[in-house]
């Protein structure tokens, strides 16, 4: 997966990042969309989001990626966010079981406002802290198999499989799309889910798929 | 010749926060020289005018309170004039009550996931990573300061309990007075009462003001207002950090310190001001905007450079710049976005 340049794009996925608060969100996007790890990340406000803009073959495609407060609280002000993403990122933080324990609440929080069809991946963040494991790698992968989600552990403080957690939504997304096209050359409507109003891209954007933001 | 200008600036500014890498040191001496001036004729003031003993409540005080009140008179004038120092001599004993009262770990916990997430790497700080007063390598180092503050709200209002930015508040405001109880109390004033119900855990009030914010956006600039309906974007995703944090972090500290001066004054309403305010100065720029990471982008630029660097002027534009608010006004759009908002579900 290379870079492409950040003007040069034929899709737009938004991906949404959730899970508990201290879980490492913030560091997963920042490892992501900037190589960077800060023990220091203040707590998030409301919502942040990057981009990065990866290759997947010949296609540029755009990753806007939201980040968004994991405090329960928040979620009265956060439940806009979902709208229009086509893929999350449920994280738990592998040292702390009760960030796990409450993983089907956000599966259904998600499930109640964003798309059905939406990419969903399972991810254990923190694998570099092993000593302190309280979930065990097979308990979390029955539980993502058993749900229908993809599932990787990763570490955004030794970059282990942050890359490859992107990249794997990233490509299932692109899948979809792609199938989805083909299936609209017949039927001349391109959705994965449906296309919000709204969210349409405005005249300086690209507009090769209509998920776009 | 760029070292040497570079270093006229420190490094570290009154308050204990590291300048940012990017921070533009001439445009700050430039600007602070010529503030520093203002400082000095407003401190002269301010001493003549607290030479009584206490803080008058007066047409005079609210002039010079706009006009910013001197570090060092900050904390018994926020005291004075929010109630907080009435609140804390009737309440005797009652904060040190607080944190000795039945544990809570829940509360604990969630405090500790927005202070120190991880116990065991005490050095983790999540509140003021940049702010050496906060680092574990000081001593005292305020984040058991913070800590404490935040646990006794939380015992105290046990309907708000702990949200996050409430961190970042408490953070200014020990900052400020140096001085835990105190900090507790204009916490108080602010959450209990200058604020409505931003912190709840239906965090009604705060969706309530950014309705509110933008029926006066609609109003006052609608060519904005026009914007954000084609966009299709929530204010919530633009300006809840703005009201929940009450700009720390949105606004360089200086000016946030000036904001909260009339904000322990005049009220909440002074948030809308300046929020306006920035919208309407930077118009035209967010009028580019053609999409919606567009416009978040855009609402972060616009809190930065030397616009909201120099407070002095800044705060002069948030009383012209937005044209007249009530209270009274407010208080009505309140009104009519709470009941929309309920109506909706």
């Amino acid at each position: 997966m290379g870079n492409g340049t950040e003007e040069d794009y034929n899709f737009v996925f938004k991906v949404v990042l959730i899970g508990e608060s201290g879980v490492g969100k913030t560091n997963l996007l920042s490892r992501f969309t900037r190589n960077e790890f800060s023990h220091d990340s203040r707590t998030t406000i409301g919502v942040e989001f990057s981009t990065r803009t990866v290759m997947l073959g010949t296609a540029a495609v755009k990753a806007q990626i939201w980040d968004t407060a994991g405090l329960e609280r928040y979620r009265a002000i956060t439940s806009a966010y979902y709208r229009g993403a086509v893929g999350a990122l449920l994280v738990f933080d592998l040292t702390k079981h009760q960030t796990y324990a409450v993983v089907e609440r956000w599966l259904k929080e998600l499930y109640d406002h964003a798309e059905a069809t939406i990419v969903v991946m399972l991810v254990g963040n923190k694998s570099d802290l092993s000593q302190a494991r309280e979930v065990p790698t097979e308990e979390a992968r029955m539980f993502a198999e058993n749900n229908g989600l993809l599932f990787l552990e990763t570490s955004a403080l030794d970059s282990t499989n942050v890359e490859l957690a992107f990249e794997t939504v990233l490509k299932e997304i692109f899948a979809k799309v792609s199938k989805q096209r083909q299936n609209s050359i017949r039927t001349n409507a391109i959705t994965l889910g449906s296309a919000q109003a709204g969210q349409e891209p405005g005249p300086g954007e690209k507009r090769a798929c209509c998920i776009s933001l | 010749m760029e070292p040497a200008e570079r270093s006229r600036v420190p490094r570290i500014d009154p308050y204990g926060f590291e300048r940012p890498e990017d921070f533009d040191d001439a445009a700050y001496e430039k600007f602070f020289s010529s503030y520093l001036v203002t400082l000095t004729r407003r401190a002269i003031k301010w001493s003549r005018l607290l030479q009584g003993g206490s803080v008058p409540r007066s047409r005079t005080v609210k002039r010079y309170v706009r006009k910013g009140v001197p570090l060092e008179h900050r904390a018994r004038v926020w005291m004075a004039l929010s109630g907080a120092q009435a609140q804390m001599d009737q309440n005797p004993g009652y904060y040190h009550r607080l944190l000795q009262g039945e544990r809570n770990p829940r509360l604990e916990d969630a405090i500790r996931t927005g202070v120190t997430p991880l116990p065991r790497l005490e050095y983790l700080n999540r509140t003021f990573p940049d702010n050496v007063k906060f680092r574990k390598t000081t001593d005292p180092c305020l984040q058991k300061t913070l800590y404490n503050v935040l646990l006794a709200y939380g015992h105290h209002n046990q309907g708000v309990g702990y949200c996050q930015g409430m961190n970042f508040i408490a953070g200014y405001l020990i900052l400020i007075t140096n001085n835990e109880e105190e900090s507790f109390w204009l916490l108080d004033a602010l959450v209990g009462r200058i604020l409505p119900d931003y912190y709840s855990p239906a965090m009604l009030g705060l969706k309530t003001d950014q309705e509110v914010l933008g029926e006066l956006v609609q109003a006052k600039l609608p060519a904005v207002g026009a914007l954000m309906e084609r966009l299709g974007v929530l204010w919530t995703l633009l300006v809840s950090r703005w009201f929940l944090c009450l700009f720390v972090d949105v606004l360089p500290v200086e000016t946030v310190l000036r904001i909260w001066d009339c904000l322990f004054n005049e009220g909440s309403k002074i948030i809308f001001r300046v929020a306006l305010t920035l919208i309407k100065q930077h118009q035209e720029f967010i009028l580019e905007a053609t999409s919606i990471p567009d416009i978040c982008d855009k609402f972060k630029q616009i809190t930065k450079g030397s616009f909201v660097m120099e407070c002095h002027t800044f705060m002069q534009k948030i009383f012209s710049e937005p044209g007249s608010l009530s209270m009274a006004t407010v208080a009505k759009l309140r009104e009519s976005c709470r009941a929309r908002l309920l109506a909706q579900g």
